[in-house]
């Protein structure tokens, strides 16, 4: 009889792993755990045997049973699975996945948001102007002296009427402290002109934000502030800002803002010329005379203003090379800066 | 402008602070543009005679000399005492004084060496300024005067070692152009007093000779002093003023122009010479020279002194005599009056000129020169007779000749001294820290200012003291008042400026100097900015969220609750779950904070799809919470699910169905943009079908999964999968660990490469058994530096394909860096690539 059990169990097994679909499931089980199954029969023969046989034989038909229950549940789930995979068929999984046709924006203008990020977040509102400015918003306002050489025409280009094309963006400053009273705190990004040729670390149309804040109470150690908020939030947390001395016509007392290194952290590098720090750009207190050809009393109202070229920052942040590159809009580039946050 | 140290320490007390100066001075506004080191040179730099001078045979310049190094030691002296020295220097001669580099010397750009030339033995070189750092001349080997003793060390002569700044200095800084206003800067910075100047010993003899001074441009040239010395020896300068000038870029010349450049760099006005011979008077009656300032004549020639002739157009100012221009002013010399070695008589030039006329003329004529670049900054004219002084002196010294007479000094309107209060408030105000006031005196002393007294504060320059009085000046001038003790009461300490200041003409400027010379790092740094926000986390969240909404996903919203019940839908178990339950929940089926935001973006397309909606792309980025040792942790999770077409309707394309490839791609897309390497592991959801799902791991963290649903969860959400015919696929992204991933990581641009790629085509049967993947890194594992890329561009299977096989179609991109690829060797390595496939996977070539 154990012979017999045993042909059971192996014949079942190999049944089961055969059936393919929900009605052999069905069939199966009628045929093995049904009314007319030799299963069933067995239990029958039970009182053929001794009463000390009895259990142990009534135990080995249950878990009999119960193996033969769980192979089907098994069988039926995975037949299941099976029905819910036949679309498959023969794909190759590691085949590549659908490429989204999702562009980029050019780094100057990934760099633009971030510096816009960064000011939004200090409570500067954004203010932009003409490209084509007046001598008077470009120079005049900003103290440059009349005989002064960047009016030339070497260095500045002028278009048909007299007007030209700022080669700074704190035109928008004299712009917005003519419309608008203190306090002010605005960025103003844009493109700037300036005739030089086209080489490394030139070009006549480039980008620059400058800042600009004018309150009571406004002192170098705001400007100081702003500096290292804006060198660590673009560059990363270690990175640190210095100004020193410098002179500008627009700014008393006047600046220039350096940053820690970007690539050797200050310990000095090809980058930053052995130096530890590279020129951001230029910073300072507003002039008192600025305020005064606009009305502003500069006993009462300070400020201060500084300027950024964001072809350098681009420049170091991604080290490209050449300025030029930027301009040239090569697929190669723009492709490269699709995940840029 | 280039400045030495060793001259910079004639002026101030340098000790101790030599190695910061580079520092000092960026710090104090000047910026240090390049430093050139000039290293001591030792024992072995001699200065030597060289005795004789032959030429070597079958040569065109090289010289044998003997020369005499006194009792320097060195080993291969001949029975004369000489060494043998081969010289290429077209200005070798015998009897000259040179320097010696014996073997041994380490330069800059040579080791020297005992060597054969030409088969004769040299020991040692004699050397140039350039080989010994001292300028780029080289132009012949130097020449030193006879009375140097032999053996003497060039350090001791050429003071070495030494270091030379270039310096940029800012337009509004006139004063900054010579080394004493360098070191008064230095002097403030420091807080050092600077050294006291020689007095002038020049006596003044009869006016033997004279000249007519008419400055008839009184507007463009505020003073013009003319001073006659009679009876120089015009030659050479001796060492040191040759050294001086030569470190701070300058080329000696003669004694009477180098000492007028040697005055010029010392103070930073420029002066000029004239030989008083070749001045002519306007009438020839007159018997002695005219000196006429004026505007040149429109077309009038000038021949400089290098011999370039210029056509001015009238806006020029120059100095001429009574016939022809003997200079433009400020800017270059003439030819025919410069000071030759037949000068005997000279006329000593120290003025002050309009500095945009100046600037005008230099810019127009493309003429910009140590004179011209001084004189465009506005210098003072109060001080040009003492620079003549100064100057006159040091040619009576070194030139000889007596001074004939009174100088002659046209200085039409003095300037007039500025006197400008500073009010230390106002200093806190504008820079934000306080600036104690004998701080600020010490500083303002030592640049020049003078102390005048305390008083109320008047904006502008004042002119009457009485103006200012205040009833605490006379508290403060006995001490009984501190300044501090003053904070309502505007009080400025009044200054007289300095001449040669003519930058400073509000309190403002004066501020900016107090600010500068104690110290930008001393300006504190007022917080606002906390950077308590993690802004990266923040960008990398609207990224990806902005990546499912660029797929055509649809944002959502849902209770931070969930029901149980529904996890073990998913197919979890229960003994595997853990929540954090609420006290007091409004229904059972909200009993607990969710773990998982899949539920009920079910529930949402459920709904939708109950609204006739078939297509549907839906994401929620949310927390999930979950039970921990120290209470509870949140983490952020941005799941989706997407059923239906790819796009909305549209009647040129065929309605595609979101598919495996269309999914895996959106998923890898995110992190491959973010710059994540990941590498798929088995699925781990229990709600996704294994073989049609993915996990991704980078280093050790799970970044989420994604998959198609299994149809019974959807069951188990009432869809009735057999009208649905259509999959559901759900995308998760655990949004930690791929926010940590990305943070430090920097984009850097790659060059683009300048040469141009070449792309092959394979095609070839590939058995079901191996994965794109593998044949992938396999062809590119073959010569990473050469092959640039593979990507698939078809795949298929068809009746004409045996069973079990597929073909693929693949781009191979091959790109070399260095030079342009050859037919030859893009063949080679293909072929290598279809032999290698062939090989471990079995390929057959299509």
């Amino acid at each position: 009889m154990q012979e017999q059990l045993e042909n059971l169990v192996s014949e079942a097994k190999e049944e089961i792993a055969r059936a393919s679909e929900p009605n052999d499931i069905l069939n199966l089980k009628a045929r093995y755990l049904g009314k007319k199954s030799l299963l069933n029969s067995l239990y029958t023969k039970m009182k053929d045997l001794s009463k000390e046989e009895r259990p142990a034989f009534g135990n080995q038909l249950n878990q009999i049973r119960k193996q033969f229950e769980d192979m089907l549940t098994l069988r039926s789930t995975q037949i299941k699975e099976q029905s819910w995979q036949k679309s498959r068929g023969d794909m190759d999984a590691s085949m590549p996945g659908y490429p989204l046709s999702r562009g980029s924006y050019h780094p100057l203008s990934i760099i633009r948001r971030q510096i816009d990020d960064v000011f939004l977040s200090m409570g500067f509102e954004i203010a932009e102007g003409n490209d084509i400015e007046d001598e008077f918003h470009n120079f005049d306002a900003l103290n440059t002296p009349p005989d002064h050489p960047s009016r030339n025409l070497a260095d500045t280009f002028y278009v048909e009427g007299g007007d030209l094309l700022r080669t700074q963006t704190s035109t928008v400053q004299i712009r917005v402290m003519e419309n608008y009273k203190p306090p002010i705190r605005i960025i103003s990004p844009g493109r700037c002109y300036r005739n030089d040729k086209p080489d490394p670390s030139h070009s006549p149309v480039f980008h620059q934000v400058e800042a600009l804040v004018v309150d009571k109470n406004i002192n170098m150690s705001h400007l100081q502030d702003t500096l290292q908020n804006f060198a660590s939030i673009m560059f990363g947390e270690g990175v640190k800002s210095r100004i020193r001395p410098h002179f500008f016509p627009f700014t008393e007392p006047s600046a220039e803002m350096d940053i820690s290194c970007v690539s050797c952290r200050g310990t000095g590098c090809r980058i930053c010329k052995h130096s530890g720090w590279l020129e951001m750009g230029g910073a300072g207190m507003v002039d008192p005379a600025v305020f005064n050809t606009l009305g502003i009393d500069s006993e009462v109202y300070t400020g201060f203003a500084f300027g950024l070229g964001i072809e350098r920052i681009a420049m170091l942040k991604y080290r490209i090379p050449d300025m030029r590159i930027l301009f040239e809009n090569d697929l190669r580039m723009l492709r490269q800066f699709r995940g840029e946050l | 402008m280039k400045v030495a140290l060793s001259w910079l320490k004639r002026h101030l007390d340098l000790s101790g602070i030599s190695d910061d100066l580079a520092d000092l001075l960026t710090f104090a506004g000047i910026e240090v543009e390049g430093i050139s080191e000039m290293p001591a040179l030792g024992s072995t730099v001699i200065a030597a005679k060289v005795v004789s001078a032959e030429p070597v045979p079958k040569t065109d310049h090289l010289n044998l000399c003997k020369v005499d190094i006194g009792d320097a030691d060195y080993p291969a002296k001949d029975e004369n005492n000489l060494i043998q020295v081969i010289c290429g220097a077209p200005n070798c001669h015998a009897g000259m004084m040179a320097i010696l580099a014996l073997p041994g010397t380490e330069l800059k750009e040579y080791q020297i060496k005992k060597a054969k030339i030409r088969g004769i033995e040299s020991h040692g070189m004699l050397c140039s300024e350039r080989e010994l750092g001292v300028s780029e001349y080289h132009g012949g080997i130097i020449e030193l005067s006879e009375d140097i003793p032999i053996g003497v060390l060039a350090d001791e002569l050429f003071d070495f070692p030494d270091t030379v700044y270039d310096l940029e200095i800012t337009p509004n800084r006139s004063d900054l152009l010579g080394y004493v206003g360098i070191c008064r800067d230095l002097s403030a910075k420091l807080s050092r007093s600077l050294m006291p100047r020689k007095p002038v010993s020049f006596n003044v003899s009869d006016a033997e000779l004279k000249l007519g001074l008419h400055n008839e441009a009184r507007d463009l040239c505020p003073r013009y002093t003319a001073r006659i010395i009679k009876g120089v020896k015009i030659g050479a300068s001796p060492l040191w003023l040759k050294l001086a000038l030569i470190k701070s870029g300058i080329r000696p010349i003669n004694n009477v122009v180098d000492i007028t450049n040697y005055v010029m760099l010392e103070t930073g006005h420029p002066l000029h010479a004239f030989d008083y011979d070749k001045l002519s008077p306007k009438d020839d009656a007159q018997g002695y020279p005219d000196i006429v300032v004026r505007n040149a004549e429109d077309n009038e020639e000038f021949i400089a002194l290098d011999g370039k002739i210029y056509h001015l157009d009238g806006s020029e100012l120059v100095i001429a005599d009574g016939k022809r221009i003997s200079a433009l002013a400020g800017v270059m010399g003439s030819q025919y009056s410069g000071i030759s070695e037949q000068t005997v008589n000279i006329v000593l030039e120290s003025a002050a000129f309009h500095a945009g006329t100046i600037r005008r003329c230099s810019y127009r004529h493309k003429l910009s020169t140590d004179s011209s670049y001084r004189f465009e900054r506005d210098l003072s004219a109060s001080f040009a007779d003492r620079i003549s002084d100064r100057a006159t002196d040091l040619i009576i010294e070194l030139a000889g000749g007596t001074v004939c007479g009174e100088l002659y000094d046209s200085y039409p309107k003095q300037e007039t001294d500025l006197i400008l209060g500073v009010r230390p408030q106002r200093f806190e105000l504008l820079i934000g820290y306080t600036l104690p006031g004998d701080k600020i005196r010490d500083i303002l002393e030592n640049l020049g200012f003078s102390f005048i007294q305390y008083g109320d504060f008047v904006p502008g320059p004042i002119q009457d003291i009485d103006q200012i009085y205040c009833h605490h000046a006379e508290e403060m001038k006995q001490g009984i008042t501190e300044f501090s003790e003053l904070e309502d009461c505007q009080h400025a300490h009044y200054y007289r400026v300095p001449a040669f200041r003519k930058d400073i003409v509000r309190e403002v400027d004066m501020l900016e100097e107090l600010a500068r010379l104690a110290g930008y790092d001393q300006v504190p740094r007022r917080v606002e900015l906390q950077h308590i926000m993690d802004r990266h986390a923040y960008r990398v969240e609207r990224k990806a969220t902005d990546w499912l909404v660029d797929w055509g996903s649809y944002e959502t919203l849902n209770y931070s609750f969930c029901d149980p019940a529904q996890m073990i839908q998913l197919g979890y178990q229960e003994e595997d779950l853990d929540f954090v339950r609420l006290i007091n929940p409004q229904s059972s089926n909200q009993s607990v904070m969710r773990i998982s935001l899949i539920p009920q973006l079910l529930t949402n397309m459920v709904y939708n799809l109950n609204h006739a909606e078939r297509d549907i792309k839906l994401f929620e980025m949310a927390k999930t919470y979950h039970p921990h040792k120290k209470g509870h942790i949140e983490k952020k999770r941005l799941s989706a699910i997407f059923t239906g077409k790819i796009s909305d309707d549209y009647w040129q394309d065929g309605g595609k169905k979101i598919d495996f490839f269309w999914m895996k791609g959106c998923f890898t897309g995110l992190l491959s943009v973010l710059g994540i390497s990941f590498s798929s592991v088995d699925c781990d959801a229990p709600y996704l079908i294994p073989g049609e799902s993915f996990s991704y791991v980078s280093e050790g963290h799970l970044l989420g999964s994604f998959g198609r649903l299994r149809p019974d969860v959807l069951e188990a959400w009432g869809v009735d999968t057999g009208s649905l015919k259509q999959d559901v696929w759900i995308l998760d992204f655990n949004l930690e660990p791929i926010i940590e991933l990305c943070r430090n990581t920097s984009l850097v641009y790659q060059d683009i490469p300048r040469l141009p790629s070449v792309t092959r085509d394979l095609s070839f049967l590939l058995a079901e058994r191996y994965g794109y993947a593998e044949i992938q890194q396999a062809i590119l594992a073959l010569d990473p530096d050469l092959i640039n890329g593979v990507e698939v561009f078809d795949e298929y299977r068809s009746k004409q394909i045996p069973e079990g096989f597929r073909s693929l179609s693949l781009h191979v991109i091959l790109q070399d860096q260095e030079k342009t690829l050859t037919d030859e060797r893009v063949d080679r390595l293909m072929d290598s690539v279809q032999k290698t496939l062939a090989s471990k996977y079995d390929i057959t070539m299509r």
